[in-house]
């Protein structure tokens, strides 16, 4: 019996060296708390980059328009509101004060009034923010629950023909747009456009319908993460050394394939994101989402910037906690300044 | 679908071992049957159908004389505003994945071959453009600049472009320093068919999006996603005009993704 446990001891120190991909761990005599500096820093960086990128971007726009005194005023903006707006950013003068005003405006989160709600637009979305924080929430542990389970069933099948078919009938399921599912829960549940906006039946059913959007992705992520675990020489090693199928699972391909699925969670709340905007719409639950495309529909710039900006953060600070549970949890991460 | 979509997505990276030894049998020819039929009914069938508004005729039943699949809200014919929407897709995705596919592929080169600093800055640049949520930008960007075919067009070749580079410079650079412009080319142009097919499949759902939120096509094109828009609107009176639309981008991307994901599991077979 204590031969058998060091023999796993033995396959499990393996598998922590072996099933590296890429470039192998080196360990750089840092700390964690070296790396989390480093890694928190760079990620700043990266949401600071991206901001100035879609802050000027959007200067761009506004000076491309007919009128832009109208548009970062908002739709719907009185004659003096116009006024205001022009003497804020300086319209009147040459374009650099105008882009230094813009940006350094931006950077201080001051994106002024909204016409339409009568309040600042940061405080509009900040008000919008739980709601919409609650619904990502609860469509990623649902999308947990569902893609893992399913990907782990597919990915310890990899050389089963069941596999073949549950593999077509997941990529159908990607296929069918979440707008589409969504329209058709609409219509199944009498949810018209107005009524019904921020009742517990839009949330269930916007969660529903992000799941959907979400799950089969990462079911495929986490399928072919297992399988290629699964196929790792150090389960071999394992195996020969007398490790049964059911300790191999779950002791060790499991906590190597998930940590490999966990990495992509960043990018999969980003492009979660982007499904709040057409499925809060959708449903009228009044999150971020939500608001960012009745103010692009309206016209409402003060607003749209802010929950720009509001969205960017998100996904950053995402991208933050996920590489601090990965450095927490793995020491292969770290040592590595960027997440390649 | 609308987002930021990695090599990891499309089973191209090396950090994950590639799945099945062996490619499930029918995807390939099945996805490739799917899109000829998709490339049909864009390029004949729908020049065949006419759609015009008739207030008189407007919300009929599937069925009716003449309107085998019912009216909208405005009496258009919903069988020929669908026809009409594969060739409004195809126009709109086609160049899109075109344009993002060649911009694309140059920035990955450009990362890969590493002339003095620009791996550093444009390998990070891709990343984090990918990681940001694509529909969160490109709403407000066609808002501003006025919805629209070339707008629309522009804005996804644009922004698409970032998983084309990616898939490139994973293709080329395996961490080994500089790379020959030639070779890599060719190492990277076989990833290029199974991201485009991606893309296509992504780009009709993103269009049918942003369309469907009103910051798409114009409100007259026969877009899919103005029809989801218009299904939404009439949606307890007449659920037809939902179902038709739906099969159509359902039929599109399926094709799109079953070619993509049969034309990478060969290409993964045969590297073993």
């Amino acid at each position: 019996m204590r031969r058998h446990q060091t023999c796993v001891g033995l396959a499990v120190a393996t598998s922590k060296l072996v099933s590296v991909e890429g470039p192998r761990w080196e360990e750089d005599g840092h700390g964690l708390a070296v790396h989390v500096v480093r890694r928190l820093t760079y990620r700043a960086a990266q949401l600071l980059a991206l901001l100035l990128s879609v802050a000027t971007l959007l200067f761009i726009l506004v000076r491309l328009s007919a009128s832009p005194a109208a548009l970062l005023a908002g739709a719907g903006a009185s004659q003096a509101q116009v006024q205001a707006a022009r003497a804020a950013y300086g319209l009147d003068g040459p374009m650099l004060p105008q882009y230094i005003t813009f940006m350094v405006r931006a950077f201080r989160l001051d994106f002024g009034q909204s016409p339409a709600h009568q309040t600042t637009a940061l405080e509009l979305v900040r008000l919008r923010l739980p709601a919409t924080l609650l619904l990502t929430a609860a469509a990623l542990a649902a999308t947990a629950v569902v893609a893992v389970s399913l990907g782990v069933w597919l990915g310890l099948r990899a050389e089963r023909p069941e596999h073949g078919w549950a593999f077509r009938l997941l990529l159908t399921g990607q296929s069918l747009p979440a707008l589409v599912i969504g329209l058709v829960l609409v219509q199944a549940s009498g949810l018209t456009p107005s009524a019904g906006a921020g009742s517990p039946l839009s949330f269930v059913l916007s969660a529903l319908t992000l799941t959907w959007w979400l799950a089969p992705r990462l079911a495929r992520l986490t399928a072919g993460a297992v399988a290629g675990a699964a196929r790792q020489a150090w389960v071999l090693t394992a195996r020969a050394m007398g490790a049964t199928s059911r300790d191999l699972v779950w002791g060790h391909v499991l906590p190597n394939s998930l940590l490999a699925a966990f990495a992509m969670v960043g990018v999969q709340v980003a492009f979660l994101l982007s499904a709040t905007v057409v499925v809060e719409w959708l449903f009228g639950w009044p999150g971020v989402g939500d608001l960012l495309a009745g103010s692009v529909r309206a016209g409402d710039f003060p607003v749209v910037e802010a929950a720009i900006f509001a969205m960017a953060f998100l996904v950053f600070a995402t991208y933050a906690t996920v590489d601090l549970v990965l450095a927490a949890v793995d020491p292969r991460h770290r040592g590595r300044p960027t997440p390649r | 679908m609308t987002g930021p979509m990695l090599a990891e997505d499309m089973g191209l990276s090396r950090r994950l071992l590639p799945p099945p030894a062996i490619p499930i049998p029918g995807l390939l020819i099945g996805g490739a049957v799917g899109l000829l039929a998709v490339a049909v009914l864009g390029l004949v069938a729908a020049g065949l159908a006419h759609e015009h508004a008739a207030p008189a005729q407007r919300l009929l039943a599937p069925g009716t004389l003449g309107h085998p699949l019912g009216t909208d809200q405005l009496g258009r014919d919903v069988l020929a505003r669908t026809l009409g929407g594969f060739r409004w897709s195809l126009a709109v995705v086609l160049p899109a994945t075109v344009i993002a596919g060649l911009l694309g592929t140059g920035l990955g080169l450009a990362t890969a071959t590493n002339w003095g600093w620009t791996r550093a800055i444009l390998e990070r640049a891709t990343e984090t453009a990918a990681g940001f949520p694509f529909l969160v930008l490109a709403a407000p960007v066609i808002a501003v600049a006025g919805r629209g075919y070339w707008p629309l067009l522009i804005v996804l070749a644009i922004l698409s472009s970032a998983p084309f580079a990616l898939a490139v410079f994973e293709a080329t650079w395996g961490g080994r320093g500089q790379v020959p412009l030639a070779p890599a080319f060719c190492g990277a142009s076989a990833a290029l068919p199974v991201v485009g097919a991606f893309m296509v499949a992504d780009l009709v759902v993103t269009e049918a999006c942003l369309s469907f939120l009103g910051v798409g096509a114009p409100e007259t094109a026969p877009s899919w996603g103005n029809m989801l828009a218009d299904a939404r609107q009439n949606v307890t009176v007449a659920p037809w005009i939902l179902y038709t639309p739906a099969t159509a981008i359902l039929l599109t991307v399926l094709s799109a993704n079953w070619f993509g994901e049969g034309l990478g599991q060969l290409q993964r077979s045969r590297l073993r």
